[in-house]
């Protein structure tokens, strides 16, 4: 199957705005965990969260055309405009342009608003425009609405398999030749549902920090957008190249990835998950999780992404927040291999193994 | 891409308001025959009691979302009739790919409710949506082992899991794919179409002049598709051939298409492109003719420039809008209609409107040629459209 190139990284999370927050981030080795105020039947409470900002959209879009984009579109957009940004495509043509959203949960306060038009004041007040903003694609409606994007548009979801589900969607329209570039991202937002759903999953008390590979439940709310800018392999300088996705369900033992790759763990403080990520490692094996950076959520899996590219750019692994359980502690290391495996599981036997590497570069 | 198109539809199914299965839903569109009423299965405030067109008799377990049990019923029919079963799937990489609009929501009501009040509501109803994902409900059921992609495109999801399952099979990362769509009817999706007010007070009249908006329905279409070496292996038979597939994005508004159809005549074409189908190969279009102003216009007035006399209809007026199990409810059609060398009359048309370009078929109409067109559109400005062929099939 054709590699396809990495050109460009927009992302916006706890940890900032910006491929290169995003790197700083991770070579600090940690995300900025602030909180999310959640109605529950006891009052108000305060979880801890990764919670994104977006004033940084106001750069690219004009503030009056943000009047009626929710929270969940503005981090989509941000991200859109800050992969273009970075990959230098922005101001260019578009027309080969494709876009493919990935989100996990979709505009889950948009979606609660709507509902509470109802709740609230009858079915005769239903808001119009909660509900047109509530569908899954209203952040890839916007990104293409606001660049003027006229290709191919797609938004899955998938849950935690969001990402890399439609990531094979947007490595075919590469090998297919529908479009020139895609435009490739994944947002999901902390709303009071997510809160509450945390707050009953994991309460009463919750973690300050995760500590992805530790055994307990560690999880912390996430939220943000990351996108990258995807192109086919070509002579052009990139951050890296995507060489292989492979996605689906395992009903015999474990994903056994080809060579000896540092193995990127989507592991972000799920109790349920830890046993299986651990195991689905070779033993010896180099691991690196980086959820502590930004947070729990299913679109974790395009941060991921963006963070392998970012290592493989550099050369250098990054150490791990709360990496009780990993073999990276401390400094940033010399990355000693070729490649890296983006591994996400979910549920009993679903997985996901993108490998990304800097060969040909 | 590792094989050319076409790609082989050795399976279908469908259930809807017209039928549990296609058979009844060929019977029911050929005699004309539809029944849209007030919701049986929810209440509403609205002093008017909108028309839709359920799902009869369907039941679904409480395990899972009726959307997820919609789409089940449809896999196992396409499935069947493909001739396919857990047995011989075994050892064969088999993906889903499943559009839906309400399958993937978190948008319980009840629980809403309850939490706005101040309650500490289960999570039973949030963990039955997680838990009811409709491609990951389909491959839990059959235990497929490749990819797993829920496409949720509005109104178009249905076509473009369609059409993006062949790119699954040209790149050879499946043998089969189960495609289609799936979609509940609700209070939410109920109430929220009523406040854009694109929904009619009677039965929906898909391009008549009188046409007031949609009628919401429920359903799902599957479709089962096969390499070319799986079914050389297996002996498996075609009913049809998907002959390409294109989409475009209007960029232009969130819930209207864009007046001159831009993003429509693009997917057309990237779709006519796909095999080098001309377009006068077309024997006629299913369209996505919903019966509110604005889309009917546009896509009369699209095919009345692209595809200038061939003959069109809409199926919405038996099935009511199924929102992201319309596109594959309708491919699924397009095939029966194929093989059966006939459309049926679209459903709810009687006036012609002079503002659009053209008018529907009024009464069964024989075709000629093999090959069909199905398309879409949806909030977000997506256009999708799929073109399927019955020539070499057997």
């Amino acid at each position: 199957m054709m590699r396809i190139a990495i050109k460009g990284i927009g992302a916006v999370g706890g940890f900032g705005c910006g491929a290169a927050d995003l790197a700083a981030a991770l070579a600090r080795g940690v995300g900025r965990v602030t909180g999310l105020v959640v109605p529950t039947a006891q009052g108000e409470l305060q979880l801890p969260a990764y919670r994104a900002e977006t004033e940084r959209l106001e750069q690219f879009v004009p503030k009056r055309a943000l009047r009626r984009i929710d929270h969940y579109s503005k981090m989509a957009l941000l991200g859109a405009y800050l992969a273009l940004e970075d990959g230098g495509l922005l101001g260019s043509d578009l027309s080969r342009l494709g876009v493919v959203v990935a989100s996990g949960y979709g505009a889950t306060s948009t979606t609660f608003a709507f509902l509470d038009s109802i709740i609230g004041d009858g079915d005769i007040c239903a808001s119009p425009t909660h509900f047109a903003n509530s569908v899954h694609n209203a952040a890839a409606a916007n990104i293409s609405i606001m660049l003027g994007a006229k290709g191919p548009s797609l938004t899955v979801s998938q849950f935690d398999m969001s990402v890399p589900s439609a990531l094979v969607t947007a490595r075919l329209w590469l090998a297919e030749a529908r479009v020139d570039a895609v435009l490739f991202g994944a947002v999901d937002e902390a709303s009071d549902l997510i809160g509450y759903l945390q707050h009953r999953r994991c309460g009463p008390r919750h973690a300050g920090a995760i500590a992805p590979l530790a055994g307990g439940e560690s999880s912390v709310i996430g939220e943000g957008s990351a996108f990258l800018l995807l192109t086919r392999k070509d002579d052009t300088p990139s951050y890296c190249s995507i060489d292989a996705v492979e996605t689906g369900s395992l009903y015999h033992g474990e994903y056994s990835a080809p060579g000896d790759p540092l193995w990127l763990l989507g592991a972000d403080g799920r109790r349920e998950l830890c046993a299986r990520y651990r195991a689905a490692v070779p033993a010896q094996s180099r691991v690196a999780c980086y959820a502590p950076i930004y947070g729990s959520m299913p679109a974790a899996g395009a941060f991921d992404l963006a963070a392998a590219a970012l290592i493989l750019r550099s050369g250098r692994a990054y150490p791990i927040a709360g990496a009780a359980g990993c073999d990276m502690h401390g400094n940033a290391v010399p990355l000693e291999t070729e490649s890296i495996c983006s591994l996400r599981l979910a549920g009993d036997n679903e997985y996901a193994a993108v490998t990304l590497s800097r060969r040909g570069e | 891409m590792t094989h050319p198109w076409p790609v082989a539809i050795t399976g279908l199914g469908c259930i809807c308001a017209a039928g549990n299965d296609l058979e009844s839903c060929m019977e029911a569109l050929y005699s004309g025959r539809r029944g849209p009423a007030a919701p049986s299965r929810f209440t509403s405030g609205h002093p008017t009691r909108y028309p839709v067109f359920e799902a009869p008799g369907f039941e679904e377990p409480p395990e899972l979302l009726r959307t997820s049990a919609l789409a089940l019923h449809a896999a196992r029919e396409a499935l069947s009739d493909a001739g396919l079963d857990a047995g011989s799937l075994e050892g064969v990489r088999v993906g889903v790919c499943v559009g839906t609009t309400v399958g993937s929501a978190l948008n319980n009501e009840q629980f809403c409710r309850d939490y706005r009040a101040g309650g500490d509501p289960d999570l039973a109803p949030i963990e039955r949506i997680l838990r009811s994902n409709p491609a990951s409900v389909i491959a839990r059921e059959f235990k497929l082992t490749g990819p797993c992609q829920t496409v949720v495109n509005a109104c178009a999801s249905g076509t473009d899991a369609v059409g993006l399952a062949a790119s699954w099979i040209r790149s050879g990362a499946c043998d089969a794919v189960i495609a289609g769509g799936a979609d509940e009817l609700g209070r939410i999706t109920y109430n929220g179409f009523i406040s854009l007010m694109i929904t009619d007070e009677s039965p929906c009249k898909p391009f008549d002049a009188n046409r007031k908006g949609l009628n919401l329905g429920e359903g799902a279409g599957m479709l089962v598709l096969e390499s070319e070496e799986l079914r050389a292996r297996r002996g498996g038979r075609a009913r049809s051939f998907l002959l390409g597939y294109g989409s475009a994005c209007d960029a232009h508004h969130l819930t209207a298409p864009k007046p001159d159809g831009e993003g429509l005549r693009a997917a057309i074409a990237e779709a006519l492109s796909c095999c080098g189908t001309p377009a006068q190969a077309v024997s006629f279009v299913n369209a996505h003719g919903t019966g509110t102003p604005d889309n009917d216009r546009v896509e009369s007035r699209v095919l009345a420039d692209l595809l200038p006399g061939v003959p069109f209809l809409s199926t919405k007026g038996y099935t009511g809008h199924t929102l992201g199990a319309a596109g594959a409810i309708e491919a699924v059609f397009t095939v029966a209609c194929l093989e059966r060398g006939r459309i049926p009359a679209s459903a709810g048309f009687s006036t012609p409107d002079p503002d659009l370009g053209g008018t529907p078929v009024t009464g069964c109409t024989g075709i000629a040629g093999t090959v069909a067109l199905s398309e879409s559109l949806a909030f977000g400005g997506n256009n999708s459209v799929i073109l399927l062929g019955t020539r070499g099939a057997k």
